[in-house]
């Protein structure tokens, strides 16, 4: 009897431990987020205010001056335009790529993808000074161009790795089928071979933008002032806007949504590219 | 392959026999997949093999941008010895490193047996625990460091209100600056090894926790005996993933403390910035990144060596 009631002592005090550390847990990651959401509609005389007030009337008076105020349309367009460019010259080098490892065995595989897998280890700040004398030669310095090709040395060679992985799920008697009923190898690889392999592509497409959205030491070092994109535009306002919280957590949330927003919509697909095409 | 091929062939023309196979036809065949592969190969011959090249052989030179080189052989490497900075910002490195990934591993393996059960609760906090990966690192660093600020900043206030003592401000005393921006690396990778972990949970046998349990183990010997053995293939490519990253980092730090106070959080790729893309002299930087180079290239090494021998399970 005793033992009984002890036990399940024991247990409800796990259950309640288990209870707050999750909430612990989802208050530390939750906690920024929160503060940078209800700041960006606070007004900016209660942030001087302590203790923090967490009830206050909001307003979106910080997200018209910002908008009235900075070049945050040319921000939202350069990283925008940056993003895609790199998404779609990574995904055209990269998926091609991705295929022929799949299909193919030759001498040296292994250390071309040895070599490919590379970059995922080479630190931005290693390759983006002589990068940057590159660019200098070719004139292409402070242009939305550079920052592309950089990124894409990262996201293609991420694009070929992921979607080798995924075309090696597919059977290559889908193929062979194909061929058999007429179709030409590069027929069987674009009517047959790509549209099956929309998850890895999603994958792909989902991580080459976000990672290139969310760069800031290339474009810090790359672009011009006409060229900047929404980090280097926030980090632009940090002198002007002395303790400016408000309009620079408004800007965050502009950076942000977009990210989270498409993550979270994909979120299979996300994961999957988190961990390298690991988790289906 | 081929048994299969010549069975279908039997009916068929001549010319049809050889493209019956797809990895006959690209293996033997003119049109060759090795086209698809040179696109990406030359791109990055030219985009990431010829600048880390050029940084190699730029570093033998005396090299500011906008005068002229001179070579001046190991010269810089010399002075890079000598370089208390530079060395200074190597130590930095491995500690943000070590304690950085080591924290978020023990997190990260902590938090995935808590929610490694399934439910809807469970679901949507493994949705949410993802933002922080998300997070743009330069946005991130920002907003922690307003959360930071000695003056007004809500972590300031909480812990002065708790009567611990932080001193001018967690990021702002020598002692704690390093321990601000490692927490905030904590916060924003932590749910990448949870991730990665669940996967790895998720794809454990059966059968060995039956076995133990028939044996009469405890949870905590079922744990220490069966789990943490089967898990180890996983938790090294968490552990490798995140290294090769943590050895990346500068965004964060650079928002929140920008290498001060003094250089208490000064990072070799912070270092490398100073003097490349700030005062110019690529020679000397590029000699500085050659050993950060070395570093990354050991740990990608043994990341990809792990990658090909599939022995672990989850992840890839």
């Amino acid at each position: 009897m005793i033992t009984t009631t002890s036990s399940r002592l024991r247990g409800a005090l796990l259950h309640g431990a288990r209870g707050l550390m999750l909430t612990g847990i989802i208050v530390f990651v939750l906690f920024p987020i929160f503060w940078m959401v209800t700041t960006a509609f606070k007004q900016r005389i209660d942030m001087f205010i302590l203790p923090p007030q967490w009830i206050f009337k909001p307003t979106i008076a910080n997200f018209k001056f910002i908008l009235s105020t900075m070049s945050v349309g040319r921000w939202v367009l350069n990283s925008g335009l940056i993003s895609l460019g790199t998404m779609a010259l990574s995904l055209l080098l990269g998926v091609p790529a991705g295929y022929a490892f799949s299909r193919i065995h030759f001498r040296g595989k292994r250390i071309l993808l040895t070599f490919i897998l590379l970059t995922r280890a080479l630190p931005p700040v290693v390759i983006v000074l002589p990068f940057r004398v590159i660019m200098q030669w070719l004139g292409l310095f402070g242009t939305r161009t550079a920052v592309i090709l950089i990124d894409t040395v990262y996201d293609a060679a991420f694009t070929a790795w992921l979607m080798s992985g995924m075309f090696e799920s597919i059977p290559v008697d889908i193929e062979d089928a194909a061929l058999v009923d007429g179709c030409s190898p590069i027929q069987a690889f674009w009517r047959i071979i790509l549209p099956l392999s929309k998850p890895g592509l999603v994958t792909a497409s989902l991580f080459t933008f976000i990672l290139s959205w969310n760069d800031f030491l290339f474009a810090l070092t790359l672009t011009s002032p006409e060229t900047a994109t929404l980090p280097i535009g926030m980090l632009s306002t940090y002198g002007i806007l002395n303790q400016g919280w408000t309009y620079m957590m408004a800007l965050g949330c502009l950076a942000i949504v977009p990210v989270v927003f498409i993550s979270l919509l994909l979120q299979r697909y996300y994961v999957s590219g988190l961990t390298f095409g690991g988790i289906k | 392959m081929s048994a299969l091929a010549c069975t279908v062939c039997i009916d068929l023309p001549k010319g049809w026999t050889v493209i019956s196979s797809v990895r006959d036809y690209f293996n033997t065949g003119k049109h060759s997949l090795y086209l698809f592969i040179i696109p990406i190969v030359l791109y990055l011959i030219f985009f990431f093999l010829y600048p880390v090249i050029y940084e190699i052989y730029i570093s033998f030179f005396d090299y500011s941008l906008g005068s002229p080189k001179t070579f001046i052989g190991l010269q810089n490497y010399v002075l890079m010895a000598h370089d208390v900075q530079f060395l200074h910002s190597l130590v930095t490195t491995v500690i943000f490193v070590v304690s950085a990934v080591g924290t978020e591993l023990l997190f990260g393996l902590g938090i995935a047996l808590l929610l490694n059960y399934e439910s809807r609760l469970m679901n949507v906090i493994r949705t949410v625990i993802l933002i922080p990966t998300v997070f743009t690192p330069l946005v991130a660093g920002l907003v922690w460091k307003a959360l930071y600020n000695p003056d007004l900043g809500v972590i300031s206030y909480y812990l002065r209100v708790l009567g611990i003592p932080i001193g001018r401000g967690l990021t702002v005393e020598r002692s704690t600056a390093l321990f601000s921006v490692i927490l905030v690396d904590v916060w924003e990778w932590t749910p990448l090894i949870v991730i990665i972990i669940l996967a790895g949970l998720k794809s454990l046998p059966r059968e060995p926790y039956e076995a133990g349990v028939i044996d009469g183990a405890s949870a905590r010997q079922l744990f220490r005996y069966v789990t943490l053995p089967l898990l180890r293939p996983t938790i090294i490519v968490a552990l490798l993933i995140r290294s090769m990253d943590a050895l990346k980092i500068f965004d964060i730090i650079w928002a929140i403390t920008g290498g001060g106070p003094g250089t208490s959080t000064t990072v070799a790729n912070l270092r490398i910035f100073q003097v490349g893309v700030q005062q110019l002299r690529i020679g000397y930087a590029s000699a500085l990144s050659n050993v950060l180079l070395v570093m990354s290239v050991l740990v990608g090494v043994f990341f990809i060596h792990i990658l090909y021998s599939k022995k672990y399970g989850g992840v890839r």
